[in-house]
């Protein structure tokens, strides 16, 4: 059934993310409310900057749609944020708990702990009298840009004087820990452009859900849908309500929402958190475990880790890194060869190359690869996506996502800070990682729980996601994360361990967001949710 | 049969708890019972030989679901007891009234006809008398005796930590290291070392590596 979503209603990074399309700076602004009235005047005047999920007009698409933007601006709300400006009761009543609970209450299923746990993160997150009740956020295509919006919106919020505030307390650079707001942006390479790396040095963001209604194109649906037997490709799009309330989602119902229905529909639900790199610890780790175990190299205990090279080529379908480099050059000489196509022949061929390459980064599952020998059953992308190999093959349920397809991810963020300096863990380096979807504890918490930080779904027992895993420490202050490399079930060649892994990664902030719609923005500015 | 799976058995009784009378409320005096057991190793039950898991409640009347059901209420309340075991029923059911008899009788204190019950013979006999078929018995292991199974886990995850810390070693010092890992462990050893029944914390020492000589300082 032909799905046709509500783009001119749907906030903008949603349905498509800013970051692939040149969008390479980002701004997070966190409010308080002290005042009603003063709350909902900020959306008010805030709502015409809006950016929605309208398609751009670009070089290749003067199709229609509207001229692409310097900047973009998105809004999103905490429970409390929803209380301050108002919302009736019944409404308030009817979010889910995840929601109104909050990140800092769900530590425990979250496993943000030690020095993840809420009193260490950025002072933003603690003020004793202050609650964050408003997310702001710009995406820029450059940093004046950025500027040049954040100083309008600053006149917006100068219009309500003290009913409303600007929280300050972000961490940054040289120990700051009151800044205004959160800073993110691409690392770049030394050529002054952007790159999709993150601080560990992996492409990130190469797979994301492909649900209906997109205007995607359809090809991408391989490696990116959910798997299926019923299509001929083995993948089909996911339901759309599985990332936007009020539409069909994988249990062919409308999701659990918000009422009343048009304060939900074109709504979603967010999660922020930042996430600090341990660079040094990450470095070190790679080292010191390829110098002590020289069966592996550095690159390839990154990749085992991961489920990718760091140059983003999945590694159950390239196996090596001479494979996985020989691939990702072929890219890049296609891409050249597209730029440099002298007519529409050489054009047309090249095009034709470039995407079958492209989705080459996706498209892929587990089938050949059940025992891990590759992939390890235990590495992140699998751990996140398993891409039907929950089934171990075995056909055992009715569709091979049966165990997955509700528990996708939309992931959107950006790394922040600068790494250089890879000396120490404590610099200023990380991810800003937000994910949105039509459930927090269906799909983010779960993962974060399960797959993240738990390996009985993957007969992996105890064993946590070496990346992200909240791994603890033993008596001797060593990591006590570890992580098995599978070999070939009856291969004579003994499995690989990694021992004592450290915490890579410490969050250091966040909360649970609700990103409502263009007509629920207006509902909430206006003060009308209640339409009795 | 849906009590049997391999040599593992799922039991399940309703014995009927005696009316209330002007005094006494016959299924609160047994939930309080029953809320202020002891918990896991220390818990009556985890002296019970071959007790894979066990569940007591007092179920109280059944659900009214609404229109168009029919309302339909149950005679007397219930205390329900569900128990995955090793071996067959009565052998169970002896081995529990010899282990925590005392235990039995307050649990059980406030069922009808309880009273009579004198013997392990007369608590089989009155067990088949409470015994419903299950209809969907699910036993995630093997079925074998608990001790072999308490072991058999034990062994694997002392196993894994051995595979982990001695990644990488030469033949020999695999050889070694494994010698070692095996004295203490003792495979063969159903009794120790090994995990207790109820278990639900594990102790320094039973990691085998608390026991070996290079690892002293990890556990100062």
């Amino acid at each position: 059934m032909t799905v046709s979503l509500e783009l001119h209603d749907i906030q903008g990074n949603v349905v498509k993310g800013y970051g692939r399309q040149h969008f390479s700076f980002a701004r997070y602004i966190l409010f308080a409310i002290h005042d009603e009235r003063a709350g909902r005047k900020f959306i008010r005047n805030i709502l015409p900057l809006i950016t929605t999920a309208t398609p751009w007009k670009t070089c290749d698409n003067d199709s229609g749609g509207v001229p692409k933007p310097e900047a973009t601006t998105n809004i999103a709300f905490t429970y409390h944020g929803l209380k301050c400006l108002g919302l009736p009761e019944s409404s308030l009543h009817s979010f889910p708990t995840d929601f109104s609970d909050g990140m800092r209450a769900r530590r425990d299923i979250l496993g943000d702990h030690g020095k993840s746990a809420p009193e260490n993160w950025d002072p933003v997150w603690n003020h004793p009298d202050k609650k964050v009740a408003i997310l702001v956020s710009i995406n820029g295509q450059s940093t004046v840009a950025i500027e040049n919006r954040y100083k309008e919106i600053q006149k917006i919020l100068e219009g309500v004087k003290s009913g409303m505030e600007q929280l300050c307390g972000h961490r940054g650079e040289s120990g700051a820990e009151d800044l205004p707001y959160q800073e993110a942006s691409a690392i770049f390479n030394e050529q002054g452009d952007p790159t999709p790396k993150e601080h560990f040095g992996y492409t990130d963001g190469i797979s994301n859900p492909f649900f209906k209604g997109t205007g995607k194109n359809p090809n991408l649906v391989i490696g990116s849908g959910k798997p299926s037997r019923d299509n001929p490709e083995g993948w089909a799009p996911i339901e759309p309500g599985e990332f936007l309330l009020g539409y069909r989602d994988e249990s062919q119902e409308t999701p659990k929402a918000p009422t009343p229905p048009l304060l939900a529909k074109n709504g979603t639900f967010m999660v922020y958190r930042k996430l600090h790199q341990n660079v040094n610890s990450f470095d070190t780790y790679l080292s010191n475990q390829s110098t002590k175990h020289p069966e592996f190299n550095e690159e390839e205990i990154a990749a085992k880790f991961a489920g990718r090279w760091r140059n983003g080529a999945p590694i159950t379908r390239f196996p090596t890194e001479e494979e996985a480099d020989n691939f990702v050059k072929s890219v890049k000489e296609t891409k050249k060869a597209l730029d440099n196509a002298k007519d529409a022949i050489e054009l047309e061929e090249a095009e034709l190359l470039y995407s079958v390459l492209l989705s080459q980064y996706s498209a892929f599952n587990y089938d050949e690869d059940l025992d891990g020998s590759r992939c390890p059953v235990g590495a992140h992308i699998r751990r996140c996506n398993p891409r039907g190999s929950l089934e171990y093959g075995t056909k055992a349920y009715a569709t091979p996502g049966a165990l997955t397809n509700r528990r996708r991810l939309l992931r959107r963020g950006l790394p922040y800070g600068d790494s250089s300096d890879r000396s120490r863990d404590d610099g200023n380096h990380g991810i800003i990682f937000m994910t949105l979807g039509a459930s927090i504890s269906r799909q983010f918490e779960f993962v974060q729980q399960q797959w993240i930080n738990y390996g009985n779904d993957f007969k992996a027992a105890n064993e946590k996601d070496p990346l992200l895993g909240n791994h603890g420490v033993d008596k001797l202050g060593r990591g006590n994360g570890k992580m098995l490399f599978q070999k070939n079930k009856g291969s004579d060649e003994s499995p690989y361990f990694c021992s004592h892994i450290p915490r890579f990664v410490d969050m250091h902030g966040g909360e649970y967001f609700f990103l409502p719609s263009i007509t629920a923005l207006h509902f909430i500015g206006r003060g009308t949710v209640d339409g009795t | 049969m849906g009590n049997i799976s391999k040599n593992a058995y799922g039991m399940t009784l309703l014995c009927p708890i005696r009316q209330d009378d002007a005094a006494h409320s016959y299924s609160n005096l047994t939930r309080d019972c029953l809320e202020t057991l002891p918990l896991h190793d220390n818990s009556p039950m985890a002296k019970v030989p071959n007790t894979y898991l066990c569940r007591l409640y007092v179920l109280d009347d059944v659900f009214y679901q609404g229109a168009p059901a029919n309302e339909e209420h149950l005679k007397s309340k219930y205390l329900v007891f569900c128990t995955n075991f090793h071996g067959d029923r009565d052998t169970y059911l002896r081995g529990m009234w010899n282990a925590v008899q005392e235990d039995v009788k307050r649990i059980w204190g406030y069922c009808i006809a309880f009273d009579k019950v004198k013997t392990a013979g007369d608590f089989v006999a009155y067990a088949k008398q409470c015994q419903v078929t299950n209809s969907l018995f699910f036993n995630g292991s093997d079925g074998g005796p608990l001790d072999e199974q308490l072991k058999a886990l034990y062994l694997r995850q002392e196993f894994t930590r051995f595979a982990f810390d001695n990644f990488g070693k030469s033949a020999v010092e695999l050889q070694q290291a494994f010698r070692e890992f095996v004295a203490i462990v003792q495979p063969d050893n159903l009794q120790t070392p090994t995990w207790a029944p109820g278990m639900t914390q594990e102790t320094q020492q039973l990691q085998y590596s608390f026991h070996t000589a290079a690892r002293k300082e990890e556990y100062a």
